[in-house]
């Protein structure tokens, strides 16, 4: 148990140990991975849907989950990456590092290329202020990414992505609006209320009437 | 999602933040507490922390979000700010707690060779998850790689959680929502008829008492 386990372990703090962001941002990706799956599957299983229905739903939700993974990932990283950008060339700076830097006359910091830790010739007791202010700022910069990304921007542009599609998706459906199988989740009402496909999908989890709304079930 | 995409976002991710990063004004942190506040930050928040704050500003707005979407009508408006806040509170809830309860898990068999004592309850478990650069020593603060360690259990534990605990109470909660607005709508709709039969009823009054009026 112990020897099949390790590898995975020193696997993790070799990689995470000293990162609190970089793990932050790689376990919401496989996060976002494993709830899209749980949601394909979901569709896969549910009786109630036709599998008319289940051909034109499965690739879409896997379209969706393109679209909430990239977007995470790209503004998250985005933002970690600014962040580090920031204080490892020390633009942004602790108090104690930059009056170290000042006193001690380190040339370009703050300009392109420059990197405090191999150029700013830090006491160890310096190194382990700085570690700890950019261990804090990473997370910062890690949160308000996610924050963006989840909340904001992911939303919006999943609400007008479906939006888009759930016309196309009336329109396919329209004909096959008397099967007694589909009434249960798209009534008559349930057309004029225009549900998006993400609220398409959560009622086939709660098997209740179809509302759009701006998250999925997220891990 | 193949390495090549994750090499593209990479590439723009740097190029954006290297363009970002040479417009951004130098800042200095000189006030003691801020310094430390970001030290206990980088030190203290970790995954179910931030599931917590994503969970908190999730509420402040994504049902704005919902509220303000003119493609569906007013009704469909609240309910579904309804649903999404449910299913906020029921992920937030079942994250926060799984993810919390999964670190603790790692770290209970995470120790270090020097933390296990004679009284150690199953000395040969608690270094399972201890990676062999901290039973050589080179590693000495685990928190970091417990907290990994658990995030990455919890992901697994969710996968059931998902479908056991956040479905049926989001549907739950969902529903208990929309029984309040429904209330609250029904209540309206009451008033509202009230008011009109009562100007309807004046309105009725008005001419005979102006008639009799007349007459007087």
């Amino acid at each position: 148990m112990a020897n099949f386990l390790k590898p995975f372990v020193n696997w993790v703090a070799k990689n995470y140990g000293d990162n609190v962001g970089k793990m932050l941002i790689h376990t919401g990706v496989i996060g976002w991975i494993l709830s899209s799956a749980a949601q394909v599957v979901a569709i896969m299983i549910n009786d109630k849907i036709p599998k008319k229905q289940k051909l034109y739903m499965i690739p879409q939700e896997i379209a969706d989950a393109g679209v909430n993974i990239i977007s995470f990932y790209l503004i998250t990283q985005t933002c970690k990456s600014l962040g580090s950008k920031l204080v490892d060339s020390g633009r942004w700076l602790s108090g104690p590092v930059r009056k170290f830097l000042l006193d001690n006359n380190i040339q370009n910091v703050g300009k392109k290329g420059f990197d405090v830790l191999t150029q700013g010739q830090l006491t160890p007791e310096m190194m382990t202020k700085f570690k700890e202010f950019r261990s804090g700022m990473d997370v910062l910069f890690t949160t308000a990414g996610s924050i963006l990304s989840c909340n904001i921007v992911t939303p919006i542009v999943r609400n007008e992505i479906a939006a888009n599609r759930q016309k196309k998706f009336i329109a396919d459906l329209e004909p096959t609006t008397n099967d007694v199988s589909n009434q249960s989740i798209f009534n008559q009402n349930s057309y004029k209320r225009r549900p998006t496909m993400d609220a398409f999908i959560d009622g086939t989890y709660s098997r209740q009437r179809v509302y759009p709304t701006s998250s999925s079930l997220k891990i | 999602m193949t390495s090549l995409n994750v090499n593209r976002i990479s590439t723009v991710a740097r190029n954006v933040t290297g363009a970002v990063a040479g417009a951004i004004p130098t800042v200095t942190i000189k006030g003691e507490r801020a310094n430390k506040f970001i030290t206990w930050i980088g030190k203290n928040i970790s995954s179910p922390e931030n599931r917590l704050i994503l969970g908190v500003t999730a509420l402040m707005s994504q049902p704005f979000i919902d509220l303000h979407n003119r493609k569906v009508d007013e009704e469909t408006r609240k309910v579904s700010a309804a649903r999404t806040v449910a299913k906020i509170i029921a992920g937030t809830l079942t994250g926060v707690l799984v993810r919390k309860g999964c670190i603790k898990a790692i770290d209970a068999f995470s120790m270090l060779p020097s933390q296990i004592t004679a009284t150690t309850k199953w000395p040969w478990l608690r270094t399972l998850f201890t990676p062999d650069s901290a039973i050589s020593g080179v590693l000495t603060d685990l928190t970091h790689h417990k907290n990994a360690l658990g995030t990455f259990l919890s992901l697994f534990v969710m996968t059931i959680t998902n479908f056991a605990i956040d479905a049926p109470l989001t549907k739950f909660l969902t529903n208990k929502f929309v029984d309040k607005i429904k209330e609250k709508d029904a209540i309206k709709a009451e008033e509202a008829k009230l008011k009109q039969t009562t100007q309807q009823i004046i309105a009725q009054q008005k001419p005979q008492e102006v008639k009799e009026v007349a007459r007087g």
